[in-house]
């Protein structure tokens, strides 16, 4: 059996087992983070291999994994959130017990999800989606003393746990109408379908509530903000920027490869529910005091732009969606790092604490600017990039008979103005208000391993708003691949 | 051989007893249990359908499934006897602390 497809998930597996082990012949924390950061480059080598050989789709075991361009680009993502992650991790859970667990665990997760950006079939896909799902419930209540991240926890695995159970369910019913759970094979055979067109029905109707707690949608969105907040900061940036994207491929795969001949059944569903998911993230932000859950809404808010694409479903649009889910990562990520950053010197998680911010720490503070206006979809930051390629879809793509979808652009503009509110307020807090009385003014000393991380993430995020049109080529070529 | 209808009969109902007892159940133990039976319900439409088509992917789904609900109980497990050491109670109406 030739195993080059699977070479970046089985270095990155070897590192997850590997490090307990490293663990016995040296406990230095330092060490099991530089150890784990070698795993996460060596598979991203191999992935930048693919690309330079241009060795094409690479199929493993008659198709039940791929590499081509589509999983390589999110292999990638996930890999660089992974590295960012432990980046700032390595000074963030200094002190702690079982830091080798806690490597270990991430490592694990990124396999996972990156099973489901090569998964061709509904059985490794679902597996990817567990085996992600699994370590993060252990990683949220990593620290064991600490009550909001136990609550946090419970909240997470009873959420997700009745999340896989729906996708299952939904998966088994696909299989009996099928008799198959290949994508493609899947796809043949809904569009030829005759019979049981209700049972198809119903196994959507699962499958969309399952990967809808997955990616924090509305109405099954409400575990998000409490486990965004109860996690350790780092934990909740790869929740934000890794798991979720997860959801989005497994969306992508299941609703525009195996779904697609009956796109008109559900595409209405998808699209009301890419409005609402939006209005109500973005509505739910704007009085929030914690600046874990203000980000945890704007996270809901941008799950519904990404949601356009899969309600879109043209070539155009998942490129759209590609590419914010790739700006978004950065984006999410580099901000609930500089969170974690500032909590390591004692500046609190309320969004009032970052008044006069600018004064203690400026690269912090301009970091912190770069990425909220991105995420609001200022130019030229990569944010607006990815929101023009987005939002110009529904209205570039659409077949006869589907012209309502320019709503779902107008409610992503309309959403985006509303927004600039409360990203505003924390910039405004940082630069322009006074520092409160009787807080410490002096220049704040931070971790330069923590400050190494944000800084990768607000120069990928400069750079792709500068330099879109390499990137927007990526994510063609890897939409492309989704549809071949 | 029991016809097919009768057993998609019993998985929709072990199905919708479990999202029952997730709505109605305060304990989280007890809502670990409901999850789990919403689990089975889906392996036991793998398994029968997979007799039904004489095709052996649906069984070896049913195993893995089976596998990772196992894994998934053992991590619940921990983090609830974690919870019950730090808050002395698993009911999730006193997992109050994080609101807006």
């Amino acid at each position: 059996m030739d195993y080059t497809a699977l070479y970046p998930e089985i270095i990155v597996a070897l590192f997850a087992l590997a490090l307990p082990a490293v663990n016995l012949l040296l406990k230095d924390n330092k060490f099991l983070a530089a150890v784990s950061l070698s795993g996460v480059g060596l598979s991203m080598l191999a992935l930048v291999m693919y690309y330079v050989e241009g060795l094409g789709p690479l199929a493993f075991d008659n198709g039940l994994l791929v590499l081509d361009d589509f999983s390589a680009l999110f292999m990638m993502i996930f890999l660089a959130v992974a590295f960012v992650v432990i980046l700032a991790s390595a000074k963030y859970i200094e002190g702690e017990k079982h830091a080798a667990e806690y490597y270990s665990l991430i490592l694990l997760a990124t396999v996972g999800m990156m099973l489901v950006a090569a998964s061709t079939d509904l059985f490794v896909l679902y597996i990817g989606i567990e085996i992600t799902s699994l370590s993060s419930y252990a990683l949220v209540a990593f620290r064991k003393k600490d009550i909001k991240g136990a609550e946090a926890a419970t909240k997470y695995f009873i959420f997700g746990g009745i999340s896989s159970a729906f996708t299952l369910f939904g998966i088994s019913l696909v299989y009996g109408v099928t008799g198959t759970t290949s994508f493609s094979e899947i796809g043949a055979a809904v569009a030829t379908l005759d019979a049981y067109k209700e049972m198809i029905w119903l196994a959507l109707v699962m499958v969309i509530v399952g990967f809808g707690f997955k990616v924090a949608m509305v109405p099954f969105h409400s575990w998000a903000p409490d486990v965004y907040e109860g996690a350790p900061t780092t934990i909740t940036a790869l929740l934000a920027a890794g798991s979720k994207k997860m959801g989005f491929v497994a969306m992508f795969k299941f609703f525009l490869i195996a779904m697609l001949a009956i796109k008109a059944d559900w595409e209405i569903v998808v699209a009301v529910l890419a409005i609402v998911t939006m209005t109500v993230g973005n509505l739910a932000a704007l009085n929030q005091t914690s600046i874990k859950r203000m980000l945890a809404y704007s996270s809901i808010a941008q799950a519904g732009y990404i949601l356009i694409a899969v309600a879109v479903g043209t070539e155009y649009a998942v490129t759209g969606g590609i590419f914010h889910i790739l700006t978004h990562a950065f984006m999410k990520g580099g901000a609930f790092i500089i969170v974690a950053t500032l909590t390591t010197v004692a500046i609190g998680e309320r969004i009032s604490d970052y008044k006069g911010l600018a004064k203690r720490s400026n690269f912090m503070a301009f970091s912190m600017t770069v990425l909220l206006f991105s995420l609001a979809g200022i130019p030229p930051l990569a944010g607006f990039a990815s929101k023009v390629v987005l939002f110009s879809s529904p209205i570039m793509g659409t077949v006869d008979g589907s012209e309502w979808m320019v709503w779902l652009a107008v409610a992503g503009i309309i959403n985006s103005a509303i927004s600039l509110y409360y990203y505003a307020r924390v910039v405004k807090y940082m630069y322009v208000d006074e520092l409160e009385e009787g807080a410490p003014s002096e220049k704040l000393k931070l971790p330069r391993s923590m400050v190494a991380a944000v800084a990768i993430c607000v120069v990928a995020i400069i750079g792709i708003g500068v330099f879109p049109e390499y990137f927007i080529q990526l994510c063609q070529n890897a939409a492309q691949a989704l549809f071949a | 051989m029991i016809p097919l209808e009768f057993v998609l009969i019993i998985s929709s109902v072990l199905f919708v007893i479990g999202a029952a007892g997730v709505i109605l159940k305060k304990n989280a133990i007890v809502i670990l249990m409901s999850i789990e039976i919403m689990l089975n319900a889906a392996i036991i439409n793998l398994v029968a359908f997979s007799s039904y088509f004489g095709d052996a992917t649906g069984q070896g789904f049913a195993l893995f499934a089976i596998g990772i609900a196992a894994a998934e109980v053992t991590i619940a497990l921990a983090i609830l006897l974690n919870l019950n050491k730090l808050r002395k109670t698993v009911d999730v109406d006193d997992i109050s602390l994080l609101r807006w």
